[in-house]
């Protein structure tokens, strides 16, 4: 695919229509599973995806279609425009905005595609780095893309790039009931980060052996980046006009200026870092991508929107787009100032989080929700680790957490996995005064 | 295209695979979006493409592709068996799958009502007047946004491997999603809901949704003025039909999956706390039994035959209070010594069959639901639910109620706000004491696998009543 086969399909589609706009991801993966110490499945593929947005009447239409048959795509298209006289005008229904000197930014590193040829041999490197920790048997995954990317819009964008993605977890088991895992997440695939992600997850494997119980109650905890990145992206998705539109944020009330947040905390979407694969030069609308504040010293500083909700919202479009819903591309914490160990010897009664899984809201308004720790969990007494612990609950709010962040790790990670679904860099932090709960019987 | 399907099996039995599988499947939808009276747009997404999966020296490979010309599935084919060669140096023990009678057939289901009885300027405004409705309904609260999506489409697979499976099918789903949230002085809260059947339009009339949203957007405005908080003591439960089939699916279906037993889930979506020999032990006391059956008609999760061409049947999971049966597909019931009961499903042409739940339900006793209510001297009535989550060992496991009413005497008497019921599985089910006979399903998508794969699912339960339980307090 290329960009004047892409051009020839927005042409056919746009007969009929006002605007149009067509996006083409090619992607090409393959995956080494492993589990119990050895590989369960290698998986590869190689897919085409149309994405189409139309406008007719200002009626929008929007088609995801990774179709057999690329005669279907333009079937598809036309046959969802004959429709725009039976629907009302969209208030999501935006011109799309004309070339604006947007240019590829994402990073492809053939050095990496090739490696995953050697999944089997990287696979082992996981699975014994992990074990020369004292881990006993591991799961885990390792994964590599080429992504191409390409976009015509009937403005006159005509963009490409094409980007390379890594994304590799690791979960150790010790003992009983000894268990620990790590990420990495990156546009390269360096063998040394794989090796430490592995082993780090081993080490946190053979110290989380023989847990005990804790009351539940109001703790100080340090949560490491993986448990992070997983609750930055309700955060950053609250901060989406279009979750705030459809109800669904605690953003709701706010508006940006507003403290939302502790001073020493920001997020930042950052579509410029090199190391993370979703950093692209141009969003779904063809407009520049930027680096931005999210939340900048406490302060909720940007909406993310497309020119949709920008028109509903009254606001500018961010370079977000999503069609429908804007989105961050990767989540980046800046440091702090505080080393792991250090952070660990501030807490006087509290509790270290490795890892996290299954976050739910009650009231997405409120942000009232619950995640669960998985894998190595530790309760501290004065500074020090007194013993690992079995399963808990966070059971909290997120406008609570965000204000109580207290400190920030000065080590950086690359993290991604299952529950962490966007390329993140993120630190350690601590968080004072967070409710912890647990099943009683 | 079965055509191709034979040609890629063929090929793959050619470059020394020993296990064969190719799988065409089509997933095409349509959809609406509706916010409060406005339409957001349409919409149309499709997959189609085809899996492909071979058994190579005992390493199980996989590949797809939505590219369906002859050359590329024959490459896709090459892929398969050339990743799965590649890691077979460190496979130490040989992934093989269990004899089976495998089908030869092809099914439909056909709807009642076809999508296209009703045309899209209809759908659209049985959307917008759920929103109406809501707001009409309610006497001082104002639904703050109201959001719907329609989606209705059809799944099509033909299946063939070289034990001889070859099972066309070709389900049509309906769906519905909505959340709305309600504002009333200076609080805010959201309701999220999904409905989905197979067959057509006829599930509507099921759901009801425009008796239901308005009258629950009453429930949500009583909740906002009225509720109190939940006591803190011990006391009796009675856990509505809601939340009980998504705690059968999260602390029963989960669990009883073999692929978990044996570790291969154990990096996503987690291990469980059962092992192989533990069917036969005690979880529950007698009255409680879970099946999953994946033949209900018209339930979301229907299906006849698995995605490696077993037939399907139902599957009792907990039995009278002991665990009977784990849900398996060739591979695991190949290691346990069992034969497979068909769970193997993939949700689209981008994924490896793998061991699912279809329609997960406690099969319901012979209260009322009054009768499980008047048995309460001083408790707590737990209707539906928000925020749920449970460990990856599908052991402790927190549901936060959202209409929820104080129990006093054997009546209700004032609602109350949040309350958490935070239990072990086996606390659960052991307290359980007496099980309604009002048994509902509802629908969800279940997310399992890597990439995940979302799949739909039925969980279903009656009203079930628990005694002398701990509930939580969310913080405020």
């Amino acid at each position: 695919m290329n960009l004047e086969e892409v051009a020839k399909i927005l042409k056919a589609v746009s007969e009929g229509a006002d605007q149009a706009a067509v996006k083409v991801v090619q992607r090409t993966e393959t995956m080494l599973k492993i589990a119990n110490s050895e590989p369960s499945v290698v998986q590869t593929w190689d897919r085409t995806v149309y994405e189409i947005l139309l406008g007719k009447d200002e009626r929008v239409f929007a088609l995801s279609l990774e179709a057999g048959d690329p005669e279907e795509v333009i079937r598809r298209a036309r046959d969802i425009l004959s429709m725009a006289s039976k629907v009302d005008k969209s208030p999501f229904y935006a011109p799309l905005p004309p070339p604006s000197g947007a240019s590829p930014r994402a990073v492809l590193d053939e050095t990496t595609l090739e490696k995953a040829e050697r999944m089997g041999e990287l696979g082992e490197l996981m699975i014994s780095a992990a074990q020369e920790e004292g881990a006993e048997r591991v799961a885990g995954m390792l994964s590599i893309a080429k992504i191409r990317k390409l976009l015509a819009t009937s403005t006159g964008v005509s963009l490409e790039e094409e980007s390379s993605s890594v994304e590799a977890y690791l979960r150790a088991f010790a003992g009983e009931d000894g268990s620990g895992q790590w990420s990495l997440g990156g546009t390269r695939l360096d063998e040394r980060e794989l090796e430490e992600m592995a082993r780090r997850a081993g080490r946190y494997a053979v110290m989380s052996r023989g847990r005990k119980g804790i009351e539940p109650g109001r703790y100080d905890v340090v949560l490491s980046p993986m448990v992070m990145g997983n609750l930055i992206d309700v955060v950053a998705d609250s901060a989406s006009a279009f979750m705030i539109l459809m109800g669904m944020s605690f953003f709701q009330r706010n508006k940006p200026g507003d403290a939302v947040a502790s001073e020493v905390f920001s997020l930042i979407d950052d579509p410029e870092d090199p190391d993370l694969p979703e950093s692209t030069g141009f969003d779904d609308e063809g407009l520049p991508t930027r680096r931005k504040y999210i939340i900048e010293s406490g302060v909720l500083r940007t909406i993310l929107h497309n020119s949709a909700t920008a028109k509903v919202m009254k606001a500018e479009p961010t370079g977000n787009a999503g069609w429908l819903m804007p989105h961050a591309w990767n989540y980046v914490v800046p440091a702090g100032d505080m080393g792991e160990e250090e952070m660990i010897s501030e807490l006087k009664r509290g509790i270290v989080i490795t890892n996290n899984w299954y976050t739910r809201l009650q009231n997405y308004v409120e942000g009232t929700f619950s995640t669960i720790a998985r894998d190595a969990v530790f309760y501290v007494e004065n500074g020090e680790i007194k013993y690992p612990l079995g399963k808990i609950r966070i059971a909290d709010t997120f406008p609570h957490l965000l204000k109580n962040i207290r400190a920030l790790g000065r080590e950086i990670f690359k993290i991604k996995w299952w529950e962490v679904p966007k390329p993140s860099k993120l630190p350690f932090a601590l968080i004072e005064d967070v409710n912890i709960s647990l099943p009683k019987i | 295209m079965e055509d191709l399907l034979f040609a890629a099996i063929d090929r793959a039995l050619e470059l020394g695979a020993s296990y064969a599988e190719a799988r065409y499947h089509r997933n095409a939808n349509s959809s609406v979006i509706v916010r409060n009276e406005a339409v957001i747009g349409l919409g149309a997404d499709v997959l189609d493409g085809v899996a492909i999966r071979v058994l190579v020296d005992g390493s199980l490979g996989f590949s797809s592709t939505n590219r369906l010309t002859r050359n590329s599935i024959l490459s896709t084919v090459e892929e398969a068996v050339k990743k799965a060669k590649a890691a077979a140096a460190i496979v130490r023990r040989p992934i093989e799958f269990s004899e089976e009678r495998l089908g030869r057939a092809s099914y439909e289901v056909v709807p009642k009502r076809p999508f296209d009885s009703m045309a899209v300027e209809e759908k659209i405004e049985y959307l917008r007047d759920l929103y109406r409705l809501s707001g009409d309904a309610l006497k001082d609260a104002v639904v703050a946004s109201f959001v719907a999506f329609w989606e209705e489409g059809v799944e099509e697979k033909a299946i063939v491997n070289s034990d001889g499976a070859f099972v066309r099918s070709k389900i049509p789903r309906l769906e519905v999603y909505h959340n709305i949230t309600l504002a009333l002085d200076n609080q805010m809260m959201n309701r999220w809901e999904q409905h989905g059947a197979s067959g057509g339009l006829e599930a509507l009339d099921d759901w009801a949704l425009q008796e239901w949203i308005p009258h629950y957007a009453t429930v949500m405005e009583r909740i906002l003025a009225e509720a109190v908080q939940p006591p803190r003591e011990r006391v009796d439960v009675v856990v509505g039909s809601e939340i009980v089939g998504l705690l059968v699916h999260e602390s029963c279906g989960h669990p009883s999956e073999a692929d978990r037993v044996l570790g291969r889930e154990a990096a996503q979506a987690g291990t469980s706390f059962m092992r192989p020999d533990m069917l036969g032990e005690r979880i529950g006391t007698d009255l409680v039994t879970v099946i999953d059956d994946p033949t209900i008609p018209g339930s979301y999760g229907f299906y006849l035959y698995d995605d490696e061409g077993v037939p399907a049947r139902p599957r009792y999971l907990y039995r009278n209070g002991i665990i009977n049966e784990h849900l398996h597909n060739r591979w695991t019931a190949k290691v346990y010594g069992v034969r497979s009961n068909a769970s193997a499903r993939a949700n689209n042409y981008k994924g490896e069959p793998i061991v699912r739940m279809a329609n997960t339900y406690f099969a319901p006793g012979d209260h009322s639901v009054e009768e499980l209510i008047e048995g309460v001297k001083f408790g707590v009535y737990i209707k539906t639910y928000q925020e749920w989550n449970i460990d990856d060992m599908r052991w402790g496991q927190r549901y936060v109620g959202q209409e929820a009413y104080l129990i006093e005497n054997g009546r209700l008497t004032k609602m109350v706000k949040n309350p958490a019921l935070e239990i072990t599985t086996k606390g659960f089910y052991s307290s359980v004491d007496a099980v309604g006979k009002d048994l509902s399903f509802e629908a969800g998508t279940c997310g399992k696998g890597e990439p995940g794969q979302g799949i739909p699912v039925w969980f279903g339960g009656p009203t079930v009543r628990i005694r002398n339980v701990p509930l939580g307090v969310v913080p405020q």
